[in-house]
This record gives C-alpha cells, structure tokens and sequence, in this order.
C-alpha cells in the first residue's frame, strides 16, 4: 500500500541473503564481525545465551544419531526480515509492536528496529518465531577506553529496549550516500554488503536484491537444496539457506501439519 | 453534580455550621460575607498566573545553558576570501559531507597569521601550534539515533543549505550556543519557541547576535516532525524509521 | 480575616487549579515531558563509555589503513576502518594473498586488544611476590637500565649461556634480532613455542634433505585425507583454509572434493567431511600405514615417482652386501589392513574403501598436524603421513605437498663475537636440542622446564620472552611455574598482561601490532612464499616501545662486541636496509607474494644423501641418531602412550581446539569468548565432552560437576554429554583457565595444559602425545 506512495523515480530492493550451509564453518567470524560493526556491548560472563545479546547468532544443530553417526550442521541465523504476504502486518514483529519501534520497509525489505521509540515490552520478542530479538537486560558499558573502537554510523543502546539485526543498514545508508554524491540512485551490488557477508572466510553467505535477475542471490535462492527456516509458517523470510545433506534442510523446516498449508510463496 | 461531590458539599457545610456554632459561642454571628466567594477565585488567579509566568518566563531561560564558541569566526569574511562554502564544507569522496572543518583546513591558510584580529591569534597560539582540534559546537547536531545525509538533500534533493541552516554565509560573529540542560541538544533542533511552534517548518527566526547590529537567520526547528512533513510534501510519503533513523 | 480551615483549603485547592491550569496553559510542561524522554534514554553519563567525551561515538573522517594481522601465525591481510583517529573496525584485506577479504574471528575482535584494559601502559616492575600481580610503573631507562645491569652481571660471571629467550617464531627481523643478540651476548639457548612445524620440519629434512617450512597446495588438491587437523577449526593458516574448504564446496556435487577426516572426536571439521573415521586416539600413524598396505598392493601407487625418484621404498642392500629391509615389505607385511583394523578400531573394509579412494582421486593430498598444530607430535606419525604423499607422487605437484622457501631478504653482517660470546654459545642447550641424544632437534620448547626440574635448577638465570606466552601454552603447566619460579629475571616483551607478563619481573611492553612495523614472514602451511609487513594503523596508545628498539638499546647499553652487533640507529632502518629493494614495493602495497613460484622438479628436489626422497631415513645415521633397531629407519607405527597407569586413570583425555577460543599466545578477546556454545562454558566453569555410554559408566549426566583427574592435575569441570566423542575417550578445550588478563577471561574453566603433560617422542624430544590417561568422578 505504502509503495503506491512511492515515485516513479525511487529504485525498490528486496535485500535478502543465501547462506551456504556446506560451507558454513561454524568459526564464528559473522558473529563476532557483526558484534564489532554494530556496537553490541559485552559482560564479564555472557555465557546465559538468554540474555546474551547476539543479532548474528550461529546455531549447531545434530541429526540426533548416536556415536558413530552422528552428524552436525551451523546455521548463522540474522533477522530473517519477514516479509510476510500482501501487507506489513504480517512480519509478525511488526503487527504486534505497540509502539511502532519496528516497521517493514518497503524501499529495502528490511525490517527496521528504533531503539528509541521501543519501550521494552517484549511483544516482539514472543511474535518472533526465530528468536533473533534480543533485550537489552542491563545499559551497555566498556572498559577504560575500549569505548574508542564504537561505531558512530550505529547507535548505542540503553538498557530496556530491544534489539536485532538491522541487516547493516547503515552501510546501505553509506552507500546511498556514496551514490548521491556520484549523482546516482541506484546501488551496485557490491556497494550494499552486511558486515557478516563481508567477513565470513567461507564466503557461505551471499547478500543482494532477491528480486534483482542480476544478483547472486537471485539464481542461488533458486538452488534446489534452497530452503528457508520454519517456511510454513509464512513469515515469508529473505534468508535462503542451502544444504545438501537432507537432514538440514529437514530440521530447517519443521513440518507443521495443516498450519500454513494454504500460504503461498512469492 | 455528582454525587459523592454533593455528599461533600453536604459535609463541608455540616463542618461550617459547626464551626459557626463554635465561633457564636464567643463573638458575634457574623453573616459570612459575599467577598468570600473571591478567596478561591484570588487563589486561582495567584497560581495560574505564577505558573504561567513560571512556564513562560522563568523557566525558559533556566531550561538552557549557553556557551561560547571557541572562536569568533566571520563566515562573512572567510565567504568573501575563499569565494565559496565548499572549500570547507564539502563532501568527501565516499559521500559523506566533512560539516565543521578539521584543524587542518584551518591550518592550510592559517599556518601564520594572516592578519591582527586577537581571534587569529587565539587560532594560531592554541590551536593550532599545539595541533589541538578546535571544539566547535555545532547548532545542528542531532541526536545519536538520527541519520542524516546531505549528499540526499543537497546533490539529490538540490536543497540550499540555507533552508536548514540559515544564510549563515553571511555573518560576521557566531553566536551564543544554547543547549538544553536535561537532554543536553543543542536549542535549534526543538526550535527557538519555547513552545515548539513554528508558522510552518522551515521559517526562519530572527535573533539579534551579540552586537545587536547584524541579524542572523536560523531553522526555527529541526525536529522529527519537520523532516517527517517534508518528506511527505516531497516523497509523499512518511518513509520508514529506517531511513533518518539508525 | 481568621484562617480557617474553608478559606485553607479554598486557598490550596484554588492555588493549585491556577497552578496547574497556568503550568498547562505553557508550553513548558510538554517540553519538559519530551526533555525527560530523551534524557531517560539517550543518558550518556549512563553508558560507562571508558572516558571518551562528547556525544558518542563521535563522527569524523573515515579512512582506510591496510596492515597485516599476527595475531596468530595466519598471517592474515587486514584493513582497518578508521573514523578520525580512532579504529572503528577489522576487516579482512580484498586481494591479499592468504586471505582476500575473509577474516576470522579473532582477528575481527582485534581491536579488543588494542583498546582493552589488558595493556601495558608503560613498563612495569615486580613488586610483591610472583605472581600477585602488583607490579609499578617505571620509567623506560630505569627499565632498560635493570636489564643491562642484570644481563651484564651475568656475562662478567660468565654465565651468559644461562639467559634464554622464547619467542613464537624464529623467522622474521625480530625474532631474527633476539638471536642475534643471544649470539654476541653469549647464550645458545633460543627457543621456539611449541607446534607442528617442529615435527615437519624434521621430516621434511629427513625424507626429502630440505629445508623450510610445509606447504599444501590444498585449493587444488581434490581428496583430503586429514589425520586429525582441525582444517576448518583454525589449522594453518585459518582464513585461507576455511576459504579453501569452500573451494572444495563449491561446484556440481559430483565434482567436488572429498574430504576424509581421522580423529576420535566429532570436530567441527569431522562434521564438514564427507567421511568421518574415528579412530582409537593416537593410532593416526597405523591406519596411514594401513592405507599404504592396500595402496602397495594393489599397485595403487605412483609408480614413476616411486621407481625413480624414491630410496627404500623396495629391500635394497649396502655396499658391504647387508640388505636392508624396505618400505614396501615392512608395510606388506606389518600393516595388514586385519591388523591395522585391530590397532585402530576402524573396520578393514573401511581400509580398503579409504586406501582406494584416496590413491585413485586424481590430487589427493594427506594433511598432517593435529588440531591447531600447537602441538609438536610424533615425527614417525609425521612421516607414515608424508609417505602416503609420497606413494601417490604428490610430492611438489599442484594440489600436493613441498617444502616451500621464504621470501629472501638481506642477511646481515656476521656477528663478531668475543670470548664471552664464543665460549657461551658453545655451551650445551638447557632443553637438549642438538645434543647427542636429539641431535636432530632444533628447540624443545616442553623440555626446558622438565630439564630445570629435574635438578638443574639454576640452568636459567634470565629469560626473555616475546611474541610468546609459554607460561600459559606449554604443556604442564604445573611443571612450567616450578620452572619460572627457579628463574631470577623474567623479563616479558608482551603488549597486554598475558600469563608470562603476569609472572615476570619485568615487563617491556612493545606497540600492539596496530602500532608497529614488522615484516611477517609466510604463513604456516602456505606454498607460496608470502612476505607481509605491519604498519602502524594507530599512533601508539600508551607509553609503549617496538621491542626490536628495546632489544636494540640494551645491546647498545652493554658495550663492546655486544653493541657493536647492532650497527644501526633504530628498528625502521634495520626493517628497511633488510628488505633491500623490496622495501619500496612493501611499504606501497603492504606485501610482497612470489605468485609465479613453483617447487622444484623431483629430479632436482630432493637434498637427501640418495639425492631421492627417502622411505629410508640414511640422515638419521649421518646425524649421529641412535635408532637402534632397523624398522627404526622407515615411517612405522610405534604406539605413543598416553601418560598415566590405565587401571588408575581408564580414560583418555584429549584436547580440543575451537576457532572461537584463541589458545596461543594471545589471549580470546571478549566478543570470542561470548560467542562460546553454551555446552562449552556456564559461568566460569568449562564443559568437557563425554559419550553419553562413557557418562553412564560413570553415574554422570548433562550438566553434572565433576572432578576431572590426571597424573597431572586435577580440575572440576561440568560434563556436557556428546554423541560425536569415542565412548572412553573426553575432550577437553583448550584456551581456557587464564589467571592474567581480566575479569573478561580471567577465571574461566581450566587450562586443558595444566592436564597434559609431555610424553618425549624417543627420536626427537618433541613432545608427542595429544592426550593424557584420565579419570573422572562425580562430584
């Protein structure tokens, strides 16, 4: 509906991402690349993964067998952008935040989160069938002059509100701005990458417009070992997942029955 | 009339019969007086006019501390020498716009002096020889949660940079700046008005400087609301958060 | 007028209706009501920012700085985000030979260090006991001063052999200047940390005469066959194997690589593999054989390069008529695939497959180095290892194996050494390297303590130690602080409070490696050589010093043929008169990369006395090593026992290594330490993994405490139960148990070293085990 709204002249983007599972390492680097580009704080002890604060957050999951055969897979899990079908309100996040601190965007697909409109009720957090919202329990804090490497393209945030994956989009800010001063509206799709992709050593995650035939996503989202996590339920995610191993992409997509059986996929 | 309100009425006039009693007991009835009815009128009037003094007048000005900049910098002058506003303010190679200029701008041409005006000197003795950055404050700072981008508004929008910061090309002294104590912004971005009001967003108020001769025109506001309605006058539509937001 | 209690209330209740009526009739309250909103949130007094001022985090002019990261021995290309002066981010460097753009993790948390509390801010001394971490600030002459005066004592004694420095590496300008300076100052005893290029080395040199480093063409090779290397958990160079995996993943399935991981434990790099064989812990050099067994007879075997290019792979006699026993009959007849089954506990059918497959793959390739390769091990398991490398002919062939070179730079003027140097550097080692019974061996990093232990307690009157933390890394660690407690002077180089700095005397502390030049010689496992420079990225941050400058002063101070060691002013004129006409290029580009290079064809490869690679060791005769029976002379398995009574300690405990978990000399910043599974730490207390049959044995379920005990040490630990470990066997992280540093890692779960302890390989010293015998009991 927004998007009638837009000009003629305003380039549109569905960003999403389309991760590798067999070449996901499980090293981490996403998490810990997307911690430093986005200002996440730390504890002492984070070792409480319900109240850790991780937007990249790099699930083990097992095929549940006994030793020998037991087998393994890492799924990086980011906010998975729902988009839901037909209207916003269907990025189950936004339809229940009182408050509108989260909204869909249309230009980007992106699902955004202001801190300083959300008041912590946690609403989102309950709707979120991926777990990727996490509450900030306590006001962030660094030790003696660690504050120095922050990130002034992100904002810090204070105890009480909750937060998640912004799928960088500062860097799309910063490449919008690279592209107005060349006097240009559209991105290149190398000018838009999230920290995660950019620093990922197996290069299993790949960024780009999913509606764009020109991207990488586009053919790779169409992988017949492409699935996507909890897929029935309809949350319409923009996070592709690629497995071979037929046990993954089983466990990514938990089946649900009659739920979700008359949804159709874009 | 509702009626735990007449009930009360009931009580209070049962509490002034008895009061009465006890006062016959020692002086004269005395009829209470028609004047009485403009006690609580008197207290009312006293309190609403204290308080709207208070709200208008008093606090205002308690609200906002003031500093002064560093330096009495002429953008007239430095307009007149230098010819445009981009060898200072210009936007950098990867889009972002360089806004106040660093130390080293300054230095380019300030190295030694280039005059006698006592505000060079300042430059050049504490700020530049110890190669110390100059602690501008900046007018149009806006909170952390906001991004704004001027390549957006200048090169696309082909905004004039008046519009938001007033044609300050042509002052001869920088002014006062004022920031609010609690949330410790600058006072341009909620506006000069204590009330927030602007005629529409993007006029400009008028304030005398320091020397009371030259007038300087600023934003009157730089809220939310005013990007909010230009983007809807421009774009029609609000936008999502995720566009001034980060 | 009386004020009575009407007119009262008459007053207050109409005082504050105009009070509150006039207030709501300003604009002040709602001003107020918003002022208060973003003053509740956006407090930043609130956020205990460390001292940077202003609203925050400030912006300013973003630049890019390229630099090369060392923080462990990848080598990785980086480039930094700066805003202002300030570094924002670390992000891998587009294009850079070992990594192009990828980076790790503990490379991405890089500027945890530069900024963290764990710094040295300015040199520090001792005060109080060793160990109880109150040292104070000094000034750097008072600092360099005491270093001289105490090293100088030393010499006029003529104990100058009994300084020692350990450092991480042995190439590269610095550590190449803290041998020079033991050289003129008059001491033998430099030693290298603990990996498994020791091991490789040696065999390299044993089999095919050369010297330097392994590298594995593993982006070209299209089988890999891996003895327990954690490929993707950060073996060798991590970024550039993680890269290579994917290089192995990528492409139509039925033309990708295969990968066949042998380990006991359901690594992260096992789970990746197409094939996962665990095997009995520490039998990797009986199934390589086993292997070789099927490959031999069914003639799956490069018979070219075996014919030709190979001794001792058939029976052969010497000149006086004596035959000796070949690779070949030894293999036929010892490792029969029934019989390397019953070492291994892996099926003979299994055998077969493997043996197979790999030897029929068109460039498979045999990786050896358990682990991160942080562990010397066994050269014979090395060399069953190589030879399968060898049986298939993938010797100095694309996407095989060779012993590659460094990048060449200037050598420097001999030393000229005086009495003092002369007899002092003759003296024996204090770890034994290169003494009659290790003739071979260079360092023997694990030895050092156990030889001061055991009597010789004054052996080490000063140490030295940069770009190391042996006193965290060394196996047994119990043995190590009886061994640091028996030395005087304990002198650290280190940037931030690491376990060794902690219990010095003396700290020294140099730039962070954002702060510093330094060349940074080809990374572990790489085939090309590769020669990389640091930069400084950020002005130093404290009173810090480039240790080569350090090193350089106290040579100065001391006089005589010491100081004149050291012709030049200053680290950065030795960097760049060291790197001759290539520091142009290095200082341009940030590297230098032989890209064209190529090993040396077979016929010209090989320096071995045969002038062939050899199955048969002729230099470990000429070396003057005694092996004593002849199947001694041929890659073999000989069964390295685990340490500990098996009745008493029916377990066995290996180490694991986790990419997250940096358990080198530097210590895991917090953003790697918060990414830890919550089945590896809960609070301060570590998980180890056990088979949940093995945990029943045990009365032992998911979360249980218990008490983990070896001949070693014992520690309290929480069990996590695992289906991906061999029942009997536990795994233990390594990387935890730190003292030093801060609350962000000081304290947590145990050190895995302070468990293991070494057991002595018999041909080279080296410490060849990879686990302990353990017990375990519920608390």
């Amino acid at each position: 509906m927004k998007e009638a709204h837009h000009k003629a002249d305003e380039k549109t983007y569905k960003f999403g991402m389309v991760i590798d599972l067999d070449k996901c390492t499980g090293c981490g680097a996403c998490m810990v690349a997307c911690m430093a580009e986005n200002n996440l704080p730390f504890r002492k002890d984070n070792s409480d993964r319900l109240r850790s604060n991780l937007w990249m957050r790099v699930y083990k999951i097992s095929n549940g067998r006994s030793f020998p055969d037991l087998d393994i897979s890492f799924i990086p899990r980011p906010c998975q952008h729902c988009e839901g079908h037909g209207h916003h309100a269907a990025t189950p996040c936004v339809s229940v935040c009182p408050a509108t601190a989260t909204d869909y965007s249309h230009e980007t697909g992106i699902v955004s989160q202001v801190y300083t409109r959300c008041f912590g009720c946690r609403y989102c957090m309950a709707a979120c069938p991926y777990h990727v919202r996490v509450f900030n329990w306590w006001d962030p804090t660094w030790p003696k002059g660690m504050s120095k490497y922050l990130n002034p393209d992100v904002s810090v945030r204070m105890r009480g509100v909750v937060e998640k994956c912004s799928f960088c989009y500062h860097r799309y800010q910063r490449a919008k701005n690279k592209a107005y001063a060349e006097e240009r509206r559209e991105l290149h799709e190398d000018e838009y990458q999230t920290a995660c992709t950019q620093a990922c050593p197996a290069g299993a995650i790949t960024f780009g417009d999913l509606k764009n035939p020109e991207h990488k996503v586009y053919k790779l989202k169409k992988s017949p070992y492409a699935f996507r996590l909890l897929e029935k339920l309809g949350t319409n995610p923009k996070i592709y997942y690629v497995s071979t191993r037929d046990w993954v992409r089983k466990a990514g997509d938990v089946y649900l029955g009659k739920e979700g059986k008359d949804v159709t996929h874009a | 009339m509702s009626t735990t309100e007449e009930k009360e009425q009931a009580v209070a006039e049962n509490e002034q019969a008895k009061g009465g009693d006890e006062q016959a007991a020692e002086v004269a009835p005395v009829k209470p007086g028609t004047w009485r009815f403009l006690i609580p009128i008197a207290a009312f009037a006293l309190g609403f006019m204290s308080h709207f003094s208070l709200g208008w007048v008093i606090l205002p000005p308690i609200l906002y501390a003031e500093k002064q900049q560093p330096i009495d910098f002429s953008h007239k002058l430095h307009v007149d020498e230098v010819g445009d506003c981009e060898g200072c303010h210009y936007f950098r190679e990867d889009g972002s716009f360089s806004g106040i200029p660093e130390l080293e701008n300054c230095a380019e041409c300030h190295e030694e002096a280039m005059g006698e005006d006592p505000e060079e000197a300042k430059l050049i003795t504490e700020y530049i020889e110890p190669g110390k950055e100059i602690p501008w404050l900046i007018y149009a700072r806006q909170p952390q949660c906001v991004f704004f981008s001027h390549a957006a508004h200048v090169k696309m929008g082909e905004m004039d940079c008046a519009i938001c910061h007033g044609p300050i090309g042509d002052s001869d002294h920088v002014r006062p700046y004022q920031y609010n104590r609690l949330t410790k912004y600058s006072r341009d971005i909620w506006g000069w008005n204590i009330a927030g009001l602007s005629k529409n967003g993007w006029d400009y108020l008028k304030q005398a400087d320091n020397s009371g001769e030259i007038k300087i025109e600023h934003a009157a506001r730089m809220k939310m609301d005013d990007c909010a309605e230009c983007h809807m006058e421009k774009r029609g539509t609000h936008d999502a958060c995720f566009v001034c937001h980060k | 007028m009386k004020l009575d209690r009407r007119t009262f209330i008459e007053l207050i209740v109409g005082f504050s209706a105009g009070a509150g009526g006039g207030f709501m009739a300003t604009p002040v309250n709602w001003k107020l009501m918003d002022d208060m909103t973003i003053w509740s949130q956006e407090l930043w007094p609130r956020y205990q920012l460390g001292g940077l001022k202003g609203s925050l985090p400030q912006q300013g002019k973003v630049t890019h700085a390229d630099s090369v990261c060392n923080l462990c021995p990848g080598g990785c290309g980086i480039t930094v985000r700066k805003v202002g002066d300030r570094a924002t981010k670390i992000e891998g460097r587009e294009g850079y030979p070992v990594n192009d753009g990828g980076i790790c993790p503990l490379g991405a948390a890089g500027l945890q260090l530069l900024y963290g509390p764990w710094r040295i801010p300015s040199p520090l001394k001792r005060i109080g006991k060793r160990g109880s971490g109150n040292f104070e600030k000094i000034s750097w002459d008072e600092a360099i001063n005491e270093v001289v005066q105490k090293l100088g004592n030393l010499r006029q004694k003529g104990q100058s052999h009994t300084v020692a420095c350990i450092l991480g590496s042995d190439e590269g300008t610095v550590p190449r200047l803290f041998d020079r300076f033991l050289t003129a100052y008059g001491s033998p005893n430099f030693i290298r940390t603990a990996s498994a290029e020791d091991t490789y080395e040696l065999a390299l040199g044993l089999m095919q005469g050369t010297t330097g480093s392994v590298g594995y063409d593993l982006e070209r090779a299209n089988f890999i066959l891996s003895f327990g290397s954690g490929l993707i958990e950060g073996w060798g160079s991590p970024v550039r194997v993680i890269q290579a995996h994917s290089t192995w993943r990528s492409g139509d399935l039925k033309d990708r690589a295969t990968v066949v991981q042998i380990e006991p434990r359901l690594s992260n790099t096992a789970a990746k593999a197409d094939n996962w064989h665990p095997i009995n812990p520490g039998t990797e050099a009986a199934l390589a054989l086993g292997l070789a067994h099927v490959i031999i007879k069914e003639s799956l075997y490069n018979a070219d390069f075996i014919g030709k290019h190979t001794f001792g792979f058939e029976d052969w006699s010497d000149s006086s008529g004596k035959t000796y026993m070949g690779f070949k009959r030894l293999v036929r007849t010892e490792y029969t695939p029934e019989a390397v089954a019953k070492i291994t506990g892996l099926p003979a059918k299994k055998i077969l497959t493997l043996a197979r497959a790999f030897a029929k793959a068109k460039r498979p390739l045999a990786v050896w180095g358990r682990g991160k390769g942080t562990v010397s091990g066994s050269l014979y398991e090395c060399m069953t290892v190589h030879a399968l490398n060898a049986l298939t002919g993938n010797i100095n062939k694309p996407g095989g194996v060779s012993a590659r070179p460094q990048v060449a730079t200037r050598s420097w003027p001999e030393v000229e050494r005086d009495a003092t140097a002369l007899s002092g550097s003759r003296r024996p080692r204090i770890d034994g390297a290169g003494s009659n019974r290790y003739p071979l061996t260079r360092y023997l990093p694990d030895r050092w303590s156990q030889v001061m232990n055991g009597g010789k307690a004054g052996a080490i009157q000063a140490l030295l130690v940069h770009g190391a933390d042996p006193y965290f890394t060394t196996l047994d660690s119990a043995a190590v602080a009886k061994a640091f407690d028996a030395i005087p002077f304990v002198v650290s180089f280190s940037t931030c409070l690491d376990e060794t700095a902690y219990h010095a005397d003396l700290i020294l502390p140099n730039h962070h490696y954002l702060e510093r030049w330094e060349d940074l010689p080809t990374p572990v496992g790489l085939q090309k050589p590769i020669l990389g420079m640091l930069r400084p990225v950020v002005s130093p941050q404290f009173d810090t010093r480039h240790a080569g400058d350090v090193l350089m002063t106290i040579a100065k101070s001391m006089g005589g043929s010491v100081a004149s060691a050291f012709p030049w002013d200053d680290y950065e004129t030795l960097l760049k008169e060291t790197m001759g006409d290539k520091w142009g290029s290095l200082e341009a580009a940030g590297y230098i990369v032989n890209e064209g290079y190529k090993p040396s064809a077979w016929s010209k490869a090989f320096g071995t006395p045969s002038g062939k690679f050899e199955f048969y060791i002729t230099a470990f005769d000429q070396a003057g090593v005694k092996i004593g029976k002849d199947v001694g002379y041929l890659p073999h398995y000989e069964p390295v026992q685990p340490e500990g009574n098996p009745a008493t300690y029916p377990l066995i405990l290996i180490p694991t290594e986790l990419m997250r978990l940096a358990d080198g000399a530097v210590g895991n910043p917090p953003f790697c330490t918060k990414t830890l599974e919550e089945t590896e730490l809960k609070k301060n207390d570590l998980f180890v993994e056990v088979n949940p049959k093995t945990a029943a044995d045990y009365g032992l379920s998911e979360g249980h405490h218990a008490m983990l005990e070896t001949a070693k040490g014992k520690a309290k630990v929480l069990v996590h139960l695992f289906e991906g470990i061999m029942p009997g066997v536990i795994g233990i992280p390594k990387g935890l148990g730190h003292a030093a540093y801060d609350d962000y890692l000081a304290g947590k779960g145990v050190n895995a070293n302070s468990l293991i302890g070494v057991v002595e390989d018999p041909v080279t010293g080296l410490s060849a085990a990879w686990g302990v015998r353990a017990k375990l009991t519920r608390v």
